[in-house]
């Protein structure tokens, strides 16, 4: 009877109904694609750098602190044993896809036809294995990773560069890559900046002492130079087979990407090291439980590794995150407070309204609970349609944005994405979304209910 | 409305509290205090007396006399500032806001001058609704609510809603609404003063029919003092006195 009553009245005051469920599901529907915006984030970001970074990455003990100041003590170094030690645990064949080495290194990388040099950071990886886990789209939010550009072959000669390294090196041209002006050429740089001239002849010359020749392909030559392990100079010639944006300008400056052999010939001069294993799951929520099996397994077998998972590695997943997460949070407490004020004004006008009716009911032997819930149950009825309201709009309205292909392009991401709001792609979001509107129509009709159950009877049965 | 011919003379027909019948309530030195504007009004001055059960007993009095103040003490919706009621041989007089209320749920039926039905509910939903407070069935329920409708003779109406209906059907219902608890004590407070003399007519002998069928006690605080059959208990306060 009560929820009879309840129902019946919202649909008396039919107007006042609606303006209120109106606002509730408005609320909910920002809150609902704000929160399908950050679920896509959430998705879209872990994708790509699972794509590019894998689930998992072992490294040797002590790299994550100090590896950045003496990288060549904190390799790993056997990196084949690792792997095969992985490989050959039956238990965890079905969680991995990809596992493979990649090797990080820097140096002087130097554009000897335009006269023009830098200094690169560099990934050496097997490209094969690389191209497969950028097809990883685990979550089918239907986000391919670019290839990347690199033949399959590890020993290949080719490697690809970034934007801004390609630009800086005067290869745009070269690589017919759209949107990007070469730097100007060797002699203008030379009269700019002497000290870069100096590191393009040393490189120039090193190539030449190496006895390197040009290749003859028609792609651009790159010397890249770097110190091995020793400490010793070394230096190779490579082809740059394309040109890639990367998703921070820095790197994009300064980004070559070479084929593993190529980078283990560089730095460590054909010994069976590695920076990094990446290791790239079936499922993303097997991870934790595939990190502790691995780590038991390199513990035992007393390697000095370590499996990390890649937001312990790059913290850009959880900040990227976090960020949105706050806005969130910040966007939905305003519209809560928004959508409170709405519930408490309409309680208390319909409180006023029906002093008379509540006079009534407590002389009729009612306890003050039952006004209160006779009242709470209107609220969270007017919630339960504005929730439903917010649902409708917020499943319509994102199919209606995803189909219009708006496209942005995420901190983490250096190509633009369609903008995918994952309403309905994401259930339990969107019912908490809609169970927390009902709870917030309830709660927010707890007070001008509690001063309704406190009516003085008498004082309500005189009111007109 | 009616009009008065010449002013009644009540005097003979108050019950004192040592009457050998058995007693609905009995009330002593009753007295009713508040404040108005920063003003102590004393509304009663201390009245004494019982209500016979089985009867239908009127209060009677010039408006602002304090025979509605009484009639409110009586029913538990409000509370003497002194003295003592008690209503079939129970101490009401201090009870919680939580016993008073589960009291009239057992024991009080209530009408009103305006019929304060629920305008969102269908007539046999009203007369149902009092008795969500008892444990019955929801069948069991309904089944009363369209007996007692039946009862004041609008078996026929039971899915209209109040607005469908004239004022003295609403009365009625509200009749109804009052009997469908079975309670012990029905209080009327102005139940014809917004009905015409012939509704008013007929709401009173429906009420004193309903008391006669159900033996049930009716206390009816009315100014229209013509409306009060002869030899009818009646408790007439004056300046908030028994008179």
């Amino acid at each position: 009877m009560i929820w009879k009553i309840a129902f019946r009245n919202l649909v008396k005051n039919g107007r006042r109904s609606v303006t209120t469920a109106l606002a509730i599901g408005v609320g909910g529907l920002a809150a609902l694609l704000l929160g399908g915006f950050v679920t896509s984030i959430w998705y879209g970001v872990q994708t790509s750098m699972i794509q590019d970074q894998g689930n998992l990455q072992i490294y040797r003990n002590g790299y994550l602190e100090f590896g950045a100041a003496n990288p060549e003590d904190y390799t790993i170094p056997d990196w084949s044993a690792a792997i095969a030690l992985i490989k050959a645990d039956e238990a965890l064949a079905r969680d991995i896809t990809v596992i493979t080495p990649r090797i990080d290194l820097a140096g002087i990388a130097g554009n000897a036809a335009t006269g023009n040099s830098k200094t690169f950071i560099g990934q050496g990886v097997v490209a094969a294995d690389l191209d497969r886990m950028r097809q990883w789209d685990g979550w089918a939010i239907g986000q391919p990773g670019t290839p990347t550009g690199l033949p399959a072959d590890p020993a290949a000669d080719k490697v690809v560069v970034g934007l801004g390294m390609a630009r800086m090196l005067g290869v745009c041209e070269a690589l017919a890559v759209p949107d990007c002006k070469d730097a100007p050429d060797a002699g203008a740089g030379r009269e700019a900046d002497p000290a870069a001239a100096e590191y393009t002849d040393l490189v120039a010359g090193d190539a030449e002492l190496a006895g390197l020749t040009e290749q003859g392909t028609g792609l651009p030559q790159l010397n890249l130079m770097a110190a091995t392990t020793e400490g010793v100079p070394n230096i190779i010639r490579v082809e740059i087979a394309a040109a890639r944006a990367q998703a921070v300008r820095a790197l994009d400056n300064a980004f070559v990407m070479l084929p593993f052999d190529q980078a283990r010939a560089l730095v460590f001069d054909g010994s069976p090291e590695a920076t990094a294993i990446m290791i790239q799951l079936t499922s993303p929520d097997r991870a934790e439980a595939v990190k502790t099996r691995i780590q038991g397994l390199l513990t035992d077998a007393g390697m000095d590794l370590s499996a990390y998972h890649f937001t312990e590695v790059d913290p850009t997943f959880t900040r990227i995150f976090g960020m949105f997460a706050f806005i969130f949070a910040v966007v939905s407490a305003v519209l809560a407070l928004v959508i409170v004020f709405t519930i408490f004004n309409t309680v208390s006008m319909t409180v006023v309204e029906r002093v008379k009716e509540i006079g009534t009911i407590r002389a009729m032997g009612f306890r003050r609970g039952f006004v209160g819930r006779l009242f709470l149950a209107e609220s969270a009825l007017t919630g339960l349609f504005g929730a439903a309201l917010a649902l409708a709009m917020g499943i319509g309205l994102s199919r209606m944005i995803n189909a219009a292909g708006v496209q942005w392009t995420p901190p983490s991401n250096a190509t633009p994405l369609t903008v995918q709001l994952m309403v309905l792609e994401n259930p339990v979001f969107a019912l908490s979304v809609a169970l927390f509107l009902i709870l917030i129509a309830v709660a927010a009709a707890i007070w001008p209910t509690f001063r309704a159950s406190r009516l003085n009877i008498v004082e309500s049965l005189q009111r007109g | 409305m009616n009009q008065h011919t010449e002013p009644a003379n009540f005097e003979d027909r108050n019950i004192p509290l040592d009457t050998p019948h058995p007693l609905a309530a009995q009330f002593e030195a009753i007295t009713k205090e508040y404040t108005l504007d920063k003003v102590k009004v004393r509304a009663l001055g201390g009245i004494s007396g019982a209500i016979v059960q089985g009867a239908t007993t009127f209060i009677t009095g010039p408006s602002g006399s304090g025979k509605s103040t009484f009639l409110n003490i009586l029913g538990l919706v409000d509370r003497p500032t002194s003295g003592a009621l008690s209503l079939f041989g129970e101490d009401v007089t201090r009870l919680s806001d939580a016993a008073a209320a589960d009291f009239r749920s057992r024991n009080i039926g209530f009408i009103f001058q305006s019929f304060n039905l629920i305008p969102v509910l269908s007539l046999r939903e009203n007369v149902e609704f009092p008795l969500l407070r008892h444990r019955m069935s929801a069948r069991a329920r309904r089944d009363r609510a369209a007996a007692y409708l039946e009862a004041v003779g609008l078996g026929g109406m039971m899915d209209r809603r109040p607005g469908e209906i004239s004022g003295g059907q609403r009365q009625r219902v509200a009749v109804a609404r009052a009997l469908a608890t079975e309670p012990r004590l029905i209080v009327a407070d102005e139940p014809t003063a917004n009905l015409d003399s012939r509704t008013s007519r007929e709401i009173v002998a429906l009420l004193a029919r309903m008391q006669a069928e159900f033996d049930t006690t009716v206390v009816i605080c009315t100014h229209e003092t013509q409306l009060i059959p002869p030899q009818s208990p009646v408790i007439e306060i004056i300046d908030g006195r028994l008179a």
